[in-house]
């Protein structure tokens, strides 16, 4: 016989380990076990059976894995957190003794980011641990920005001191700038909780939030110390992140800064970008380099042109125009490789693969040959952003915005394009014009509108670049009622609801229909022609009960069966059912007719309106269809496992859920449409 | 206080002054005397002293008329010392002053006259002890008595002394960040102005900062005065010679020297460095390419990434589609549902234009709960399911495709009592039937007419019913409590008939031989089976042979060729299974022991396995090798009925815990389906032997379930099993529905027996 085995020696209950046995083990405080845990990606887990990892019977414990915080056991920086405890207890020490130059001394080497900004350790390693490869490090982005975008926008409290603050706003507009210079931003959707961009880096979506510059509310409940350790480490990552994305494309990091300018509102405009001279930068203007390519052609292949040239005892009769097509060919190869090959199928029956397909619009040429100015009255920062992202050089916006402006005349004759987000003057029936508001009245006459150029509500500048074309102006006028802004980051699931698309595509077969008939339910319950339609189950069943077996009225007895059988048996096939339908109808006719007959009344003959009957035959077809599709489901799944049958209603029932939800949207949507309330939509 | 009883004394002189001089003034000095004082009047002291330097001739009138008045005053000639007067103020102004009237009359309120005295300059060398103290003469009181008033106490005329302007706070914040030299940041608790440091102060903080002495030009180090040793006293105190260290540089001290010396030159002793201020450290951030020497690391299967935010829905933008706003109603539940109950944290809210898009209340409190869902939240990897719940759905053959099978009753056979078994004969005319009447009777399918009958069961019922197969004879099988009947109704031709009436009689000759043998080996044995004719009156009916076992016979199961049957009497505990053999009149029993009751029997349809089911499990035995081959485990508890698939290879395996189950022989023991549709037991479950790929259970809730069940030669696939129809139309008499099915031969035809006294063909 072997030894007994120990309890709580092996297995779970060796594996997890509760949150207080863990800061017992490290001897840390609790905040710097948070604060360990937050940078290290230390996060707890669920035990398979709680009752096997822990060995008192509380319910509510979190636990982590003992290999997690054995290897926090060696982080340098829990020594760090150690030498910092015993920095501080020699302080107190030293001025419980009255010995203030001797805690001075001591204080010195104390760490208070909240006096200086700046900590005594650094996260670097933590950054390579936790990311070992780039590619890891971008990925986990999208939290990183959207908290640091937030904190961009923070007011300073002594929580959040201004230094950080500053050092956030900072590191977004670096990565901002190589967004800008990268042509790597993708999308963007004006959301009520501020504006999402996505930008792909290296084949990584990022998606992330900045939030509308308005001052945020900063409540009771969130603790800013758990939020600054995020910060801190966030900071650190997006450093180093932005540093590698800026010599990536050849330049020096970190960018120099102008402290003037920033000062008098310049933002993306007080940082000056320069080279390191290593690495290629990336030329903005491909025609630029086309242009050099074509005027400096190789010289080794120009002595191959002159010498085949000689062979052919031509006369050069041109010679730049050759050199030009020479080069132009030349390039066109070197495009040829360059791109992705279309493979279209040449025989039938091959399957189809998805091939990346390529943007017809180079997004960094989308706004390249517009000038755009800013009025005053929309957000400059996102807009100079976006519109740089995607090519435009040159943007110009009321001097009130900020410094940094391509032109602060809203009269230059390059302005291309201007976004306006005021209402559109009213003119009076005299033909004054009614100003609604009279401080920009007096500043400016926004009643003026330059020719020549395109006045748009800024929403055009989003839905254009997540189409990636230039959209109808006419929809985006001042004034214009916008449509709809849709968020470009919903996939397009088969069967959700689809607001672009239109309605009669997505609905049901006989979704209307059906829709219509509760409409008329409630209009016109006692509609006699709509009786007579529905009226056949009930003959039927009085029919069934009648003696004869009709295979049909099956249906009716099962239902009222026990519902724990109705669940396992199985409903046949009908195919009478439709017939006997059919039958009955006129067997009802005839046994009106004879009635009359009896009580001598004429029959009057149920005037039937075409269009209802048509109606309500395509009704009832949708209904033997919907019916005949429900049994052969019945049947399918009686054939399943088991467990299978379960999976399977946990998911209809999801599936159901979601459907729900979409069949609300679409009858919403279609009571707005026959109202004839619609947003243009595109 | 003396300068200020000096005015005092004066005052009290002068006032008679006036009236005096008022006497004289018109005789002696006119009006030049008056104007004189009264342009003194309100002029500092100080200022007018240097006016009177500066401007010369013109001056010196107005000096000399005081010095004139005095003079009258001491009665001293006038005129006389007029040149003299002149030279003395000039050489001493400052003495001068102090003769000077300092006062002035004015005119008050009242039109009286009023003096009023100029401000007393206490210069450095006056006699004024009071001069170190300051002007306010509160006195040691908190300067905060005065917080509420415009002034911060009296200076020593008892004039108010102004608070002096103070900057708003604003200033007092800008003041703070400029940092002027020399700002405390303190108040001057005697002037309540703020307290400067002065460019001498500060260089002695500075001195004492960097430890050197704050005095300038002080020397640390002057050279010893020996005030005592220096003194050679005539009784020394010790007669001892001087000793010879006295004279001697000291070794210890060379030595600490030369260490700190040492020290100096190794750079561990350095001269001091103020230190640095913080602020210039923080801007000196080092990054370099982390990633230079990536390498990818496998993700380990215990770590979990955070799962990413999901991204914004349609719902979440500015300007949604009018169909995501929510109706009156939508909102309302969700003003009213718990914060924490909500299914979206926000309402879709449409703006007409982005200027008029607010800023979102619950940003940071949604980061906050993202940021604390990162390091606090357990994360479990959930697999889901994300597929189509279609492509769970076995793949079922169409309906259509399944056709033909039974799908109404066209023929109904009435009985007065209970049915409880039914045949088909295997050339698909005759449905041959049983029940409580002890009667058996032939119909013509098709036609429902009755044929031939037979009361066979006095006052036992007929259990069961059962054709022999093969069309060569037609002989019909029948049992009623213990007797198992074998019948030829006289329903066929004459030649079949004869056929079948010499199987039947054939065995005759044959039986009594091996009985007597059988008798002569066992001692006086009783034989399981009598073979007896059954009496005259259903000999003339066609039934020839009566065979009487021990107990009531349940199931009669033929073999293929005709020549055995098995019959199963449950009730009997070791003859329970018998195996009769037509040709010899022969019954064995082939087992002398079961585990369990037996229920059923059956024989393979093409090789010699028989089968036998117990209440538990089917067990097959192989008849020629006379051993046990496999043991089918269905898990029902209660067997009712199988049937063996023609193929041989399925089996289906009725229960009376409601269960229908198929077997694949080739497969396992356990079944290969399970089905449960029935909400009553299953007394009976038939294949189809005619070719249709169809079988067909019975229920005692009154329903016949059909089944498409098709078996396909390839061992890989497996049947495929769709039910196709239920067939109701059984009356459920005392908790009794369908006792028995049977197929037609060749068409998918099937007939049900039951317990409300009918048989109905369903086709």
């Amino acid at each position: 016989m072997g030894r007994i085995k120990k309890k709580g020696t092996s297995g779970q209950a060796k594996n997890f380990i509760t949150r207080t046995q863990a800061v017992r083990k490290l001897q840390i405080s609790l905040p710097d076990f948070r604060k360990l845990c937050i940078w290290k990606g230390i996060y707890p887990r669920e035990p398979r059976n709680k009752k096997k990892a822990s060995k008192t019977s509380n319910a509510a414990t979190t636990f982590y894995y003992t290999k997690d915080i054995q290897y926090l056991l060696h982080e340098p920086l829990l020594a760090k957190f150690r030498d910092q405890k015993a920095l501080e207890k020699k302080i107190s020490k030293a001025l419980g003794r009255g010995d203030a130059n001797d805690a001075r001394r001591l204080e010195k080497n104390a760490n208070r980011p909240e006096k200086t900004g700046k900590t005594k350790y650094t996260l670097d390693h933590v950054i390579r641990e936790r990311y070992p490869t780039f590619i890891d490090a971008l990925r986990d982005l999208d939290d990183c920005l959207s908290m640091l975008f937030l904190f961009a926008n923070l007011p300073s409290t002594p929580t959040v001191p201004a230094k950080m603050i500053a050092r956030c706003e900072k590191l977004c507009l670096e990565f901002e700038h190589y967004l800008i210079l990268s042509n790597s931003l993708r999308k963007s959707f004006l959301s009520i909780k501020g504006i999402y961009y996505q930008a792909t880096i290296q084949g990584q979506d990022i998606l992330w939030l900045v939030p509308y510059r308005f001052n945020q509310r900063v409540t009771g409940d969130v603790d800013f110390r758990i939020m600054g350790t995020f910060v801190e480490f966030y900071q650190t990552l997006l450093g180093f992140v932005n540093f590698r994305l800026y010599t990536s494309i050849g330049l020096v990091y970190p960018p120099k800064f102008d402290k003037n300018m920033d000062d008098h509102g310049a933002e993306l405009g007080a940082f000056s970008l320069e080279g390191n001279g290593i690495g290629a930068i990336e030329q903005p203007n491909h025609l630029a380099l086309k242009k050099e390519k074509i005027s400096k052609p190789d010289p080794k292949l120009q002595a191959e042109i002159d010498k085949l040239k000689l062979q052919l005892n031509e006369v050069p009769e041109d010679e730049p125009m050759t050199t030009q097509t020479v080069a132009a060919e030349e390039n066109e190869e070197e495009k040829a490789t360059e791109t992705i090959d279309k493979f279209e199928p040449a025989l039938p029956g091959g399957d189809i693969l998805l091939q990346p397909s390529y943007s017809t619009t180079d997004p960094s040429t989308l706004f390249s040959n517009s000038t755009f100015f800013l009025s005053r009255e929309t957000p400059r920062q996102p807009l100079e952003f976006i519109l740089r992202a995607f090519g435009c050089k040159r943007i110009g916006w009321d001097a009130v915005l900020g410094d940094g402006a391509y032109t602060h005349n809203e009269l230059d004759p390059a302005i291309t394009h201007q976004i306006v987000d005021r209402p559109p003057p009213q003119v009076n029936p005299d033909g004054e014009v009614a100003v609604e508001d009279n401080q920009t009245a007096q500043s400016l006459q926004p009643v003026s509108r330059v020719p020549g150029r395109i006045y748009l509500q800024p929403q055009w500048i989003w839905d254009s670049i997540n189409d990636e074309e230039m959209k109808r102006p006419d929809l985006y006028a001042p004034g214009a009622q916008l449509p709809p802004h849709l968020s470009p980051f919903v996939k397009k699931v088969r069967g959700q609801y689809d607001p672009s698309a239109p309605l009669n595509e997505q609905e049901r077969e006989g979704e209307e229909l059906e829709a219509d008939t509760d409409e008329e339910d409630e209009e016109d319950v006692e509609d006699d022609e709509e009786l007579a339609v529905r009226e056949p189950s009930l003959i039927e069943n009085m029919e069934s009960n009648g003696g004869m077996d009709i295979a049909g009225s099956e249906d009716n007895d099962s239902n009222s069966g026990s519902d724990s059988e109705a669940a396992e048996s199985f409903g046949g096939f009908s195919d009478e059912e439709e017939e006997e339908d059919e039958a009955t109808t006129s067997a009802k006719q005839r046994q009106r007719e004879l009635e009359a007959e009896l009580s001598g009344v004429a029959i009057e003959t149920p005037k039937i309106d075409p269009v209802a009957e048509k109606k309500a035959k395509a009704r009832k077809g949708a209904a033997k269809k919907a019916k005949e599709e429900r049994e052969e489901l019945e049947r399918a799944r009686m054939m399943m496992s088991n467990k299978k049958r379960k999976t399977f209603d946990k998911m209809q029932y999801s599936n159901k859920k979601k459907e729900g939800e979409a069949e609300v949207l679409r009858a919403k949507r279609r009571k707005i449409e026959k109202s004839g309330k619609t947003a243009p939509r595109d | 206080m003396a300068p200020s009883t000096l005015p005092r004394k004066r005052k009290a002189v002068t006032r008679d002054v006036p009236e005096m001089s008022d006497v004289e003034s018109e005789a002696e000095f006119g009006d030049g005397q008056l104007e004189g004082i009264l342009s003194d009047s309100g002029l500092d002291n100080d200022s007018e002293e240097e006016e009177d330097e500066e401007s010369g001739e013109d001056e010196l009138d107005e000096e000399e008329i005081p010095e004139d008045y005095r003079d009258a005053e001491n009665g001293e000639p006038n005129g006389a010392r007029n040149g003299l007067v002149v030279h003395e103020s000039l050489r001493s102004d400052g003495l001068d002053d102090d003769d000077a009237p300092n006062y002035t009359i004015e005119k008050d309120a009242n039109g009286g006259e009023r003096y009023v005295y100029k401000d007393i300059d206490p210069v450095y060398d006056s006699d004024d002890s009071d001069f170190a103290i300051k002007d306010n003469t509160i006195g040691d009181i908190p300067l905060s008595f005065y917080d509420t008033y415009p002034h911060i106490g009296y200076n020593i005329d008892g004039k108010r002394i102004m608070r002096p302007a103070k900057g708003e706070a604003l200033d007092a914040l800008l003041d703070s960040i400029e940092a002027p030299r020399g700002w405390t940041g303190l108040t001057d608790p005697a002037t309540g102005k703020p307290l400067n440091l002065s460019q001498e102060e500060l260089e002695i903080l500075r001195r004492i900062q960097t430890n050197e002495v704050p005095e300038d030009g002080y020397n640390p180090y002057p050279d010893m005065v020996e005030y005592f040793s220096g003194i050679q006293e005539i009784m020394p105190l010790s007669a001892a010679p001087e000793p010879k260290r006295r004279f001697l540089p000291s070794k210890h001290e060379a030595k600490r020297i030369m260490k700190i010396v040492r020290a100096i030159r190794e750079g561990t002793i350095l001269p001091y460095r103020p230190p640095e201020e913080r602020e210039e450290e923080e801007d000196v951030e080092v990054h370099y390419d982390i990633w230079q020497d990536e390498q990818a690391r496998p993700n380990h299967i215990t770590n979990i990434p955070a799962p990413k935010a999901p991204p914004p829905g349609y719902d979440l933008s500015y300007n949604p589609p009018p169909e995501y706003l929510p109706t009156k109603a939508e909102k309302q539940i969700w003003e009213s549902t718990d914060v924490e109950d909500r299914e979206k944290e926000y309402l879709p809210t449409k703006y007409d234009s982005l200027r008029k898009v607010p800023g979102y209340e619950k940003l940071i409190n949604e980061r906050f709960e993202r940021s604390l869902d990162l390091y606090l939240a357990p994360r479990v990897r959930k697999n889901r399911l994300n597929i189509d719940p279609a492509s769970l759905l076995p793949k079922l053959p169409r309906p259509e495709e399944l056709k033909p099978f039974p799908t109404v009753c066209s023929v109904l056979y009435r009985h007065k009592e209970r049915v409880r078994s039914l045949a088909i004969d295997p050339s698909g005319i005759f449905l041959a039937t049983g029940g409580d009447d002890g009667i058996v009777r032939v119909f013509e399918v098709t036609t429902a007419r009755q044929v031939w009958h037979s009361k066979i069961g006095d006052e036992e019922a007929v259990n069961v019913v059962r054709w022999r197969p093969g069309r060569d004879a037609t002989i019909l099988a029948a049992a009623a409590g213990e007797d198992i009947f074998l019948m030829v109704p006289d329903i066929v031709d004459i030649e079949t008939e004869q056929a079948s009436l010499d199987l039947l009689d054939a065995g005759f000759g044959y039986a009594t031989n091996t009985v007597q043998a059988l008798t002569a080996n066992g001692a006086r044995k009783d034989p399981v089976a009598k073979w007896t004719r059954p009496g005259t009156r259903l000999e003339a009916d066609g039934v020839l042979i009566k065979i009487t076992v021990r107990s009531t016979v349940k199931v009669i199961t033929w073999h293929r060729r005709g020549d055995f049957f098995s019959t199963v009497a449950p009730t009997a505990q070791k003859s329970a299974v018998a195996i009769h053999t037509l040709s010899k009149h022969l019954t064995q029993i082939p087992f002398r022991r079961l585990p369990g009751i037996a229920q059923t029997v059956q024989f393979h349809p093409s090789r010699p396995l028989f089968f036998v089911a117990t209440q538990r499990t089917i067990r097959s035995y192989d008849l020629q090798k006379q051993e046990l081959i496999k043991i089918i485990q269905p898990g029902a508890r209660y067997i009712s009925s199988f049937d063996i698939h023609p193929g041989g290879d399925n089996i289906i395996v009725g229960s009376y815990d409601r269960r229908l189950l198929w077997h694949d022989l080739d497969l396992s023991t356990r079944p290969y389906k399970t089905m449960r549709f029935h909400s009553k037991a299953i007394r009976a479950v038939k294949y189809h032997k005619g070719g249709f790929p169809l079988f067909a259970d019975a229920s005692d809730d009154g329903s016949l379930q059909i089944f498409h069940g098709k078996v396909v030669s390839d061992l890989m696939e497996n049947a495929t099993i769709v039910p196709v129809k239920v067939l109701k139309g059984h009356k459920v008499k005392s908790a009794l529905g369908v006792m028995d099915i049977d197929w037609h031969y060749k068409e998918p035809w099937v007939s049900s027996a039951g317990a409300d006294g009918t048989c109905r063909l369903w086709m």
